[in-house]
């Protein structure tokens, strides 16, 4: 504990767990010993059955199965063997650090990054996007925007069509090859070099099923023990709201830019155009999901979890919400001389956002279906495999009575 | 925690109550909800802690009980008669045919009324499929049922007193007045209509074990919580509660001697056995490893171990069986030769290399050809004094393997004679009006030796339905 209190956190982002990966290999092997010489959670999420499935672990299957885990804690609240039981179980803990171990195995730049002390890092990428919006607008039309208010109501009055889209572009095609080239390390590791699996269509049918309901955040059949650890669907359903909220936010900046674009029909929309009915309800949605999280969130149990862990969580949660409601912000003051300013912060805040997006919980939902998509091909294998030797055996039969 | 940080949790010890329910666990959680729903107002006992509460209720997993069909989470009908048949198979057969015929009888009934009252069930996984007809299994196992039952216990409004020990009866007659209650530190005077006695057995009271097995009970393991002392027990016997069960039965398998002293629970349990040999302390083989599959050869090994001297023995095998069953959870001992293992477990590596190899000039050549782990195969040894009858290959393949084992006790069967409605009998004959008992407490009068899995919660749920239901019409009357 003291060494993740030491440690500095890097741009909010979770730094690895307090121990060094090796002491976490073996500790995460010892609790899990436990576990499947005991297999009680097995009706929970897939996790207990996939780890039933060897009886020697590698670094990389647990990071499967780390990653496969959503945090639902309900094997926590079912099992004998917590604290103060000497054999001191915390499976949601050991998969977080597990994660966090991920995140920082996988992730391209992220050890060298996590050199900038705390927040630095995020604060001086949003004051230099801030300073190069601004700075654009002055320099291209002379910052009117500024000072004598919204004419058009376009945001583009701030700074061009085009320019803007390379100001967001830029950082979030930077995150997404980052990211890309994580999932690929991820996926390689964690699937002995085959990227078959990756391609198993079949498999990506329930993977997205189950990845749109968070399936395996249900727990046991009355949702998560996360709230006092008692058994709730509110962070499900917090979480719904953020991860489709966001989405819908996203449909709109997409719609968006493709309608000016494409079809050259230039901002501002009516309320009764998809930009803004999905900007607005979305950011809405996701404004609410934040608010119900970080309700709940001190409502949960910090043994469960580590700190850096729990910090980062914060950070994403506070991210999304501070652009959201700047969006919401930017979308109610559209007309006012508080547009300019507002638009922005609003502005600063996604560049910013998308450019250390990388480096911030936010990454979680990749792993965690890559892992979802393991567990399906998994399954799949098994269940053809199955079916195959019932065919085998049909045919066997048939031949006989031939 | 909310219970037992409650202001007011002390103050539930000065109010009258009509149902005052001993212990913790399914029996008495399944009397609490019981009485609840005859009327009675009820007050919950549990000697534990918030984290440890269930009793060995936390430890199980499955129930047994009688369906004449398949149902969503058993994959066959298991009937009155086949259960009835394997009861009368265990051990010495039914203590009282009389109340074990009620117990399948209302076994019946037991899975809808557990899911009214919160529980929650799964379908049977990988691993415990030869179990899944005859036995419904708990969604996360016997602590998460436990949890379900708490739940619904605050929902219906009945307080439960954490950390409260009962140490004495009050008797007028063949009534039970108060109970002495210690709890933070005071001992309350507690008064009652009537009380159900669900708190266990006494098999965590080791000089109380060792009174019928003398010193070797202090070498044995107890898999299930340390306040198992049988203390109310104890004092039933002493107010002239008549006993019932066998006092050396008990169930217990072979667990992993590195185990804790109590509480080890499931996680401990050891499945080797079948796949080598055991030796005892002299560096015997004392008992066919190979005579029976799981189940069965599960229930009999704590006990041939607690037999043999300084109630331990060591398991041998080697790499053509490693891998085959479920990995122990302290780990392996490992080495190149028989010798190099039986060090490390502080056996003599001579001896042990001499009955090993005794052991192999028995086995059958073809044995490996024809060794199939997943049924007897009917692999045996020949001409030793004790034969290995299944899966009896050479063990001649490093690395080889071994493990120290003890016998890790599950429960007690001596308990409190009880009749049809769970009334405590009592010496002369007589009853007592209003001292009920369900569970382990009074599991010697359906059982006495012997083990069938996921029967000790069908005897806690049952008979805590009828004491509670009992206790509470009582008082009503």
């Amino acid at each position: 504990m003291s060494a993740t209190e030491t440690t500095p956190i890097m741009l909010g982002i979770p730094t690895p767990g307090a121990r060094p990966a090796s002491d976490l290999f073996q500790e995460a092997e010892r609790q899990l010993n436990v576990c499947n010489s005991c297999r009680y959670c097995a009706g929970y999420c897939p996790v207990w059955p996939s780890l039933e499935k060897t009886t020697v672990l590698s670094m990389a299957q647990m990071a499967h199965l780390g990653n496969l885990c959503h945090d639902c804690r309900d094997c926590f609240t079912a099992c004998m063997y917590t604290a103060p039981h000497e054999f001191d179980l915390n499976p949601p803990r050991i998969f977080a650090e597990i994660r966090e171990d991920t995140y920082d195995r996988y992730i391209p730049g992220r050890r060298a990054l996590r050199r900038l002390p705390g927040w630095s890092g995020t604060i001086i990428g949003f004051v230099l996007a801030a300073v190069i919006i601004v700075l654009l607008s002055l320099g291209t039309d002379g910052g009117a925007l500024f000072v004598s208010g919204p004419q058009s109501g376009s945001p583009y009055e701030l700074v061009g069509h085009t320019a803007m889209i390379a100001l967001a572009m830029v950082p979030t095609i930077a995150s997404m090859l980052v990211l890309l080239v994580a999932a690929l390390r991820y996926w390689s590791d964690t699937n002995s070099g085959s990227f078959r699996g990756l391609f198993d269509l079949a498999a990506w049918g329930p993977t997205l099923s189950q990845t749109a309901r968070m399936k395996h955040q249900t727990g046991g059949a009355e949702g998560c023990s996360y709230e006092e650890n008692e058994p709730s669907s509110r962070r499900r359903y917090a979480h719904h709201l953020v991860m489709y909220g966001f989405l819908l936010t996203f449909a709109a900046t997409v719609s968006a830019w493709a309608m000016a674009t494409f079809l050259g029909l230039e901002p501002p929309y009516p309320l009764f155009s998809v930009p803004k009915i999905t900007g607005i309800l979305g950011g809405v949605m996701a404004s609410i999901g934040c608010l119900g999280m970080l309700w709940l969130k001190p409502r949960s149990d910090r043994s469960q979890t580590t700190d850096t862990m729990r910090r980062a969580d914060y950070g994403l949660i506070w991210a999304t919400l501070l652009l959201m409601v700047s969006g919401l912000a930017a979308h109610l003051t559209n007309g006012m001389i508080a547009y300019g300013p507002v638009l922005v912060f609003h502005l600063a805040t996604v560049v910013a956002c998308f450019a250390i997006t990388p480096y911030t919980k936010f990454v979680h939902w990749i792993f965690r279906m890559l892992a979802v998509q393991k567990d399906n091909v998994e399954r799949h294998a098994v269940a053809r495999a199955a079916a195959a030797k019932e065919k085998a055996t049909a045919k066997e039969k048939a031949t006989a009575v031939v | 925690m909310r219970h037992s940080r409650d202001g007011a949790a002390a103050a539930v010890l000065d109010q009258d109550w009509d149902v005052v329910v001993v212990g913790g666990g399914n029996a008495a959680l399944v009397s609490a909800m019981s009485a609840h729903d005859h009327g009675a107002r009820v007050l919950v006992l549990e000697r534990s802690d918030v984290t440890f509460r269930g009793g060995n209720s936390r430890h199980t997993r499955n129930i047994r009980c009688v369906h004449e069909a398949g149902t969503p989470y058993n994959t066959g009908a298991y009937t009155f008669d086949e259960m009835w048949k394997d009861l009368c198979g265990i051990g010495t057969g039914p203590s009282d045919e009389e109340l074990a015929d009620l117990t399948l009888r209302e076994s019946i009934s037991v899975p809808a009324w557990m899911t009214a009252h919160g529980a929650q069930f799964q379908p049977p996984l990988a691993g415990v499929l030869h179990l899944g007809r005859t036995n419904t299994f708990f969604l996360g196992g016997g602590k998460a049922l436990v949890n379900h039952y708490y739940r619904t216990l605050r929902s219906l409004g009945i307080p439960v007193l954490y950390q409260a020990k009962v140490t004495e009866f009050e008797f007028d007659g063949d009534r039970c007045t108060a109970l002495l209650v210690e709890h933070a530190g005071a001992t309350h005077r507690l008064r009652t209509k009537a009380v159900v006695t669900a708190s266990g057995g006494f098999e965590a009271n080791i000089p109380w074990l060792a009174k019928y097995w003398g010193d070797a009970a202090y070498n044995y393991l107890i898999r299930g919580p340390e306040h198992n002392d049988g203390l109310v027990l104890g004092k039933l016997l002493e107010a002239g509660a008549r006993s019932a069960g066998e006092e050396k039965g008990f169930h217990s398998v072979a667990c992993d001697a590195r185990s804790p002293k109590f509480d080890g629970g499931i996680a401990t349990r050891l499945d080797c056995i079948p796949f080598g040999v055991v030796l005892n302390n002299r560096h015997e083989r004392f008992y066919d490893e190979g005579e029976d599959i799981w189940p069965k050869r599960y229930a009999i090994w704590g006990r041939n171990i607690a037999y043999q001297p300084d109630q331990i023995a060591y398991a041998y095998w080697d790499s053509k069986v490693q891998g085959m069953f479920l990995p122990p959870m302290y780990g392996v001992f490992s080495g190149d030769s028989i010798g190099a293992v039986a060090t490390q477990l502080g056996q003599d590596p001579e001896a042990a290399e001499a009955t090993i190899a005794a052991y192999n000039a028995g086995v059958a050549r073809d044995a490996s050809g024809r060794f199939d782990p997943a049924g007897k195969d009917g692999v045996s040894t020949s001409g030793l004094a004790i034969d290995k009858t299944n899966w009896a290959q050479a063990i001649d393949t490093g690395p080889f393997y071994g493990i120290p084992m003890r016998p890790g006790i599950t429960f007690t069967y001596m308990g409190v004679q009880v009749d049809r409605e769970a009334r405590v009998r009592r010496e002369d004959g007589s009853r007592f009006a209003n001292v009920f008992a369900a569970g382990e407490i009074m599991s010697g009068n359906i059982l006495s030796s012997g083990y069938m899995a996921g029967f000790g919660m069908t005897i806690g749920t049952v008979w805590g339905r009828i004491a509670g239901r009992e206790a509470a019409i009582h008082v009503r009357d």
